[in-house]
């Protein structure tokens, strides 16, 4: 099944088969892309959670 | 009569290892220290202000769910990013002592203890810059554009690293996709560093 959309190219299986599963570097920079990541997205939450809590504590 | 047993083992004399000869490093950064088997967190040396060890306790309290003043392991790395820090799971299982997945759903931490933790992570000298993920995302830049693929970047973080669930991506992913599902990872890269 060839899902090419125009001038969007999905990965196809070889480009599937570039992705350097076992390369200790690209791990190491996954990883740390992966951690900040997760920094961002938990400050984030948090951020996004506090207005409710402040609206809440309004309302007292 | 049962033969006695020698209270002590015979210890042959111990040899002077030979250190394992090392290896050329061609790559530009250093080669990875060995794991230590744990961290030392009653060396770290607490080192913040009274406005810093409010923020902190408070941020803590947010945590606490069952109201015992503690978190649970499982909760710590979230705690640390939530107070400004990107540490890898890995570094937080270390600092927990290699906690095992029982460990980490039960064991809890009281603030006191939490705060060495954090010190760790806050001198941790890995600190990734700016620069750091945009080199790491420009690897995925087939053609040198500015831009990755969006699916290819999803099939990177969850199969790379630690990786991240569909979940995670689609969260960390909302609004960065073109119309052609391309991403300017240094545009993207400076949304991430803006929270």
């Amino acid at each position: 099944m060839d899902c090419r959309k125009e001038g969007c190219a999905q990965p196809q299986d070889e480009d599937i088969m570039d992705i350097p599963l076992d390369d200790p570097a690209a791990n190491k920079a996954a990883t740390k892309i992966q951690a900040g990541f997760r920094g961002h997205m938990t400050r984030k939450k948090m951020k996004d959670d506090k207005p409710r809590e402040e609206k809440q504590r309004e309302k007292k | 009569m049962a033969p006695k047993k020698d209270a002590k083992k015979a210890e042959p004399a111990k040899k002077a290892e030979p250190a394992p000869a090392p290896a050329p490093a061609p790559a530009p950064e250093p080669a990875p220290a060995p794991a230590p088997a744990g961290v030392d967190l009653a060396a770290v040396k607490v080192e913040f202000t009274p406005d810093q060890l409010e923020d902190y306790k408070e941020a803590f309290g947010l945590f606490d769910r069952v109201g015992d003043n503690k978190v649970a392991y499982n909760q710590i790395a979230d705690i640390m990013r939530a107070l400004g820090q990107n540490p890898t799971n890995k570094e937080v299982k270390k600092i927990l002592g290699n906690p095992s997945a029982d460990d980490m759903a039960n064991k809890r931490v009281e603030f006191e203890a939490f705060l060495p933790m954090l010190q760790f992570v806050v001198n941790s000298p890995n600190k990734a810059s700016f620069e750091d993920y945009v080199e790491g995302l420009r690897v995925f830049d087939k053609e040198g554009n500015g831009t990755v693929m969006g699916a290819e970047l999803r099939i990177v973080l969850s199969t790379l690293g630690e990786k991240m669930t569909e979940a995670e991506i689609d969260a960390l992913m909302v609004g960065q996709e073109d119309e052609n599902g391309c991403v300017n990872y240094e545009a993207f890269v400076k949304h991430i560093l803006s929270v």
